[in-house]
């Protein structure tokens, strides 16, 4: 059964069709790689399918943990916004950390903001941390972590909430290819233990290597390409 | 690669003497090897054989290369299935990949349909090999990544060839 | 050198920049620095103002000595005329080569009058309608400006042929300068409201020099890692702030002159001026031109250290080090302890020594914003954070905590001057209005006649005069008591005496002695009284002290206890029915014939509407400045929360993507803009306070607070907080826009 499916999405910019009758489909717990060409419309394919931008025309539909279905493309910006905190896990190619926030209170932040108490919102950062390896850098700002180690911490920020799918965008853009293969194996397997699927954006083939299956996407249309395993 | 799959797929443009058909070959594919007349000719048996070519007629004069060959149904569907089905990822094999293209191209068919299919059967032999990697030792790790970053450069290969499906096309056609 | 001026234009260029972004910067700080220039070049115009000033007072004196017989007579007459003094002089022009008094061309003949101005306008104006019978001549001309003190100056010269020769000989205009004293507490007063009103200007200069500092260092910051030596990265930032300050000084002159035409309108006459005199004097324009450029280079050199020092740091985002604060502490300490040591020293008379409390308050300011960077940090390192929106602002705070507290420095600077300011305006408008009421309390006009005048003839036409219930006549002397005080001496009936002074049960046969203002009563029995102009003496016999309030203290003698002595003059009492509005002026119309010949007094003068009238102006103005100043800095403030959310769209785009809601994002902002503010609010207030009790102290004046005006600043410093952080949230909701995820 289907936990996040979008059909007919359309998204323009000004003369750009960045998106022209794309669809998704996203079953609990797998990892589903989007790929194509530069420009083609993966990133925004997924801010829409994450309801961080409305589309044109097309609907997302999620499923969430109390099986009801839920539209986002139906709902106002606050409950969108919730839904991404509650549900939903990000990780972008870089920049994704709060500057002045230490990388503990970085993974803590989504805990606090749906009212954890502050000591247990970090004990629990702790323990990402730790599973991520990267508890030594717990108390450095993000400035003094290096991109590997930051995009372990970003991981560990979009896991602590035990969302039910992981968003990201070219997680591994920024970093070297033995770096980047061992975030994605960390991000592979901490999401294959709590059940999430992982919606990933990237245009290298090993790191799609780490996917069940993959979506290309090319001008902004998009086709689920499927192999029986 | 197969070059009776690339005769054949000449063919369907029209019939053609045997003499034209290597013409065309060298053109396209044999840069850096041409065909011999023996090889064609043998080829062209071959498919007569099978029936997927017949002979459209005989000129003045004697000879097989006086012989005038057309493509049949049957040999048109083995074309079909010849470009819809992946090759095994494997290193080298941008000839018969190249091949596919351009005859798909040149018989009006989705080339960028050739290049996902056989995308899609790559990045399946990459998911298999991160998997063993992940269970296994450092050798296998090394073995397979060896693999991996072969079967990358091809994918990168193909992505890019998928990019460009558009100006190839342009100038196969010309 | 050609390096070093190679350097300052690429610093120059930096600034410009040619980006809208670069130009909206340096207008900013052009406007900030302008503004700030523009008050000193007013500042710097008031040598100038004031010795224009004392010279045309000084050229309007009369020369009484001289040889041969008079050429012309002149009698100093002052008409009061509500709360406005009419002040002139009624000329009898006996030769027709008569002196003539700057600012007119001729002498006035008999019955004609030359007005100033000021004085004219309110003849004309239904206002002056009761003042019109008092001036019948013909008007033939304006005093023009080399005649008057200033140009809100209500002055006449009225040409009168029945002034006889009686000691009024004029030979001559115009005597050489005095050193004139000014009252030290109204030069104390004066000092602190200049320094108080001009270092906050100092400071601003400062601060907007170091507007949209932050994105700046980080260019610097980069420049010294690509390898730019420390001595080349200072000249850039020189050339940069340079060029704002040179931005400044263009903006700051065209202030000025624009403003300068309109210094005439000021309504109060002390501060109103002729603007052709408003000029900068030569030695402070070129401090001025000299200063401010150097003092943005030295603010933004200082500022610059820790870029030069750990350019890593500012590009990583580290945690700066910690500031350390014994300097900062140095001169809050030395300026309280200046102050402390010239408490009591100030009395009414005796001029202060002016360097110490000059220097105990600019240092007292300066403490403030030397010690508000290290508060505001302490302060917010000893924060936890509560909610994740407070815990944003703290940890960004945290971080940068010091281009926050530099602005923020700014207004608290003015904040704590205008404090202090409020404070002992109202210390002095109190003690005013307490006098003013002290007298309100009477209804009478007393009338002094010159000795040449006919008296019966007065006592006739006051009689005569709209609302006048009663005229008595007082008979007055004046004489010197042995231990070398002064006594005034006041014969009449009761009737009039429980009119000027509040005697309880006045019965004739006796006398009453008046407190002084010095509490003393003003004779006892015994006292042995010379007169004035008799030479005689006379024994104070049992006399009864009062307590009651009078204008003046002195003796008051009933009738039939002033046997034996004789008056020098006499004055009437006119008693007024307070019920006929105006019944003052009628009274003073009715005498209009006697011109120069009778001086009035207004006993019930009710001047406290005045009072209050001009302190509201005072006041305005203050409050006026002070709010120019707030909104400059609440600009800068914006300028910098702008900045920082342009700086951190990426993160703040992936919270506002990972759910973070908007709302939490904008009071992170508000709690960012608000904790440096109200720190230094709290601390100005502090200081201002403090400063404003010490400098009360130092002059021995009674303490009192302005409450309102306190408050009402406060209040603004909250409403600015919030405006600023609105005026952020659109760019916030930008950044957090999908489009902020997108890579720059
Ligand atoms: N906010 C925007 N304004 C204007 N054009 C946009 C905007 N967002 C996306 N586009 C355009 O839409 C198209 C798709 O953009 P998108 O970022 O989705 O591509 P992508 O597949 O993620 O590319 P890449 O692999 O380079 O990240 C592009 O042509 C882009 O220029
Ligand atoms: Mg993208």
């Amino acid at each position: 059964m289907s936990l996040l499916r979008a059909e007919g999405l359309s998204k323009s910019f000004g003369k750009t069709h960045a998106l022209e009758d794309a669809g998704i489909t996203i079953r609990a717990g797998e990892v589903v790689a989007v790929m194509g060409p530069s420009g083609s419309g993966k990133s925004t394919l997924l801010h829409c399918l994450a309801g961080i931008l409305p589309p044109d025309r097309g609907t997302v539909h999620y499923r969430d943990h109390f099986g009801s279905d839920r539209e986002l493309t139906a709902m106002n910006d606050g409950e969108r916004s919730e839904l991404r905190r509650t549900e939903f896990g990000f990780v972008f190619q870089f920049g994704q950390l709060v500057p002045e926030l230490t990388c503990l209170e970085n993974v803590a932040l989504p805990l606090r903001l749906s009212g954890m108490k502050r000591k247990n919102a970090e004990r629990a950062a702790r323990d990402w941390l730790a599973r991520l390896e990267v508890d030594g850098v717990a108390d450095q700002r993000p400035g003094e972590t290096s991109g590997g180690q930051g995009q372990r911490v970003a991981i560990a920020r979009a896991l602590v909430t035990g969302p039910k799918v992981i968003f990201a965008d070219e997680p591994t853009g920024a970093l070297d290819s033995l770096n980047g293969e061992r975030v994605m194996h960390l991000l592979t397997t901490a999401a294959r233990e709590t059940g999430a699927a992982v919606v990933l954006v990237t245009h290298e083939p090993r790191v799609a290597a780490y996917s069940d299956r993959e979506v290309v996407v090319r001008d902004g249309r998009s086709r689920d390409v499927e192999f029986a395993r | 690669m197969s070059i009776g799959h690339a005769l054949l797929g000449l063919l369907e443009g029209g019939p053609r003497h045997g003499y034209d058909l290597k013409r065309a070959y060298d053109e396209r594919f044999g840069q850096d090897r041409p065909l011999h007349y023996g090889q064609v000719y043998s080829t062209l048996s071959r498919l007569l054989k099978n029936g997927l070519v017949t002979e459209a007629g005989v000129e003045a004069g004697d000879g097989p290369e006086r012989k005038r060959y057309a493509i049949t149904d049957a040999g048109v569907t083995d074309v079909e299935r010849w470009l819809s089905t992946p090759e095994k990822p494997e290193p080298y094999l941008q000839n018969t990949l190249y091949a596919k293209v351009v005859l798909a191209l040149l018989s009006g068919r989705s080339a960028t349909e050739v290049l996902d299919t056989q995308r899609a059967a790559h990045l399946t032999t990459m998911r298999e090999l991160t998997r063993r990697k992940a269970d296994g030792d450092l050798a296998d790790q090394l073995i397979c990544d060896f693999a991996l970053f072969h079967l990358e450069a091809d994918l990168r290969w193909l992505e890019l060839t998928a990019a460009r499906v558009d100006q190839l096309a342009a100038e196969v056609m010309r | 050198m050609k390096r070093v001026v190679s350097d300052l234009a690429l610093g120059v260029r930096l600034a410009v920049g040619g980006s809208r972004k670069s130009w909206a910067r340096l207008a900013l700080q052009g406007v900030g620095i302008g503004l700030g220039v523009a008050l000193l070049l007013f500042a710097a115009s008031l040598p100038s103002v004031m010795d224009a000033r004392s010279d045309r007072e000084a050229s309007r004196e009369i020369v009484a000595e001289g040889n041969g017989p008079a050429p012309l007579l002149a009698e100093h007459q002052g008409h009061a005329f509500r709360s406005d003094y009419v002040a002139g002089h009624y000329l009898n022009t006996l030769r027709p080569d008569a002196p003539v008094p700057p600012g007119i061309d001729r002498l006035p003949g008999d019955g004609e009058i030359f007005l100033s101005p000021a004085l004219a306008k309110l003849l004309d104006s239904p206002r002056g309608e009761l003042l019109r019978p008092r001036f019948p001549q013909k008007v033939v001309g304006t005093i023009g400006q080399a005649g008057l003190q200033n140009p809100n100056e209500l002055q006449f010269y009225a040409g009168s042929a029945n002034i006889k020769e009686d000691g009024n000989a004029v030979h001559g205009w115009g005597v050489a300068k005095q050193g004139g004293g000014m009252n030290p507490v109204l030069w104390l007063l004066s000092v602190v409201g200049l320094v108080v009103l001009l270092f906050p200007v100092l400071v601003f200069v400062g601060v907007a020099t170091r507007l949209a500092a932050a994105q700046r260092d980080r260019r610097l910051a980069a420049l010294r890692l690509v390898g730019a030596a420390a001595s080349r990265v200072r000249l850039i930032a020189s050339g940069e702030s340079l060029a704002g300050a040179l931005a400044g000084l263009a903006v700051g002159f065209g202030i000025f002159f624009a403003v300068r035409p309109f210094v005439d309108q000021i309504s109060i006459n002390e501060l109103s001026a002729f603007p052709s005199e408003v000029m900068p004097t030569p030695a402070l324009t070129l401090t001025v031109i000299v200063a401010v450029p150097v003092l943005a280079v030295v603010t933004s050199l200082l500022a610059m250290r820790r870029t030069i020092i750990e350019p890593l740091g500012v590009v990583r985002n580290q945690k700066p080090v910690h500031r350390r604060v014994w300097w900062r502490l140095v001169p809050v300490v030395v300026g309280v302890a200046l102050l402390v040591s010239q408490i009591g020293k100030i009395t009414q008379t005796e001029k202060p020594d002016q360097w110490p409390v000059v220097f105990g308050i600019v240092l007292l300011m300066l403490g403030i914003p030397v010690l508000l960077p290290w508060l505001v940090e302490r302060v917010v390192f000893l924060m936890k954070g509560g909610t994740p929106a407070l815990q944003l602002a703290v940890r960004r705070l945290q971080l940068d905590s010091g281009t926050a507290a530099r602005v923020v420095g700014g207004v608290a600077v003015v904040l704590a001057g205008t404090v202090t300011l409020q404070m002992m305006l109202a210390g002095v408008e109190k003690e005013v209005q307490a006098n003013e009421k002290k007298q309100a309390s009477f209804s009478y006009l007393s009338v002094k006649p010159r000795q040449s005048a006919d008296l019966s003839g007065i006592a006739a036409a006051l009689g005569k005069g709209k609302g006048v219930t009663a005229v008595h006549r007082v008979d007055t002397a004046w004489g010197s008591l042995d231990n070398g005080g002064y006594v005034s001496i006041n014969i009449a009936p009761c009737a009039a005496l429980t009119q000027e002074a509040a005697i309880p049960n006045c019965t004739d046969g006796k006398i009453y002695a008046v407190r002084e203002s010095t509490g003393q009563p003003a004779a006892q029995a015994g006292d042995v009284v010379t007169f004035r102009q008799s030479g005689e003496k006379w024994t104070v016999p049992q006399v009864e002290v009062i307590d009651g309030t009078s204008n003046t203290g002195g003796l008051f003698i009933t009738p039939a206890a002033a046997r034996g002595l004789v008056p020098y003059s006499a004055e009437f009492l006119v008693v007024l029915d307070p019920a006929v509005p105006d019944a003052a002026e009628h009274a003073r119309n009715a005498m209009a014939g006697y011109s120069w010949q009778v001086y009035s007094y207004f006993g019930g003068q009710d001047d406290t509407n005045e009072a209050e009238r001009v302190f509201g102006v005072v006041r305005r103005a203050l409050l006026a400045g002070s709010l120019l100043t707030l909104l400059v800095a609440a600009a800068s403030l914006l300028v910098v929360a702008l900045e920082q959310v342009r700086e951190r769209r990426r993160p703040l785009a992936v919270m506002a993507a990972s759910g973070v809601p908007r709302g939490t994002l904008a009071r992170s902002l508000l709690w960012q803009n608000a904790l440096p503010l109200a720190i230094s609010t709290a601390v100005s207030l502090a200081t201002g306070i403090g400063l404003g009790v010490l400098v009360i102290r130092v002059f021995g004046a009674e303490v009192a607070f302005d409450w309102a005006g306190i408050g009402l600043i406060t209040g603004i410093v909250v409403g600015l907080t919030f405006a600023v952080t609105a005026l952020t949230l659109p760019s916030l909701r930008r950044a957090t826009g999908a489009l902020g995820l997108r890579s720059e």
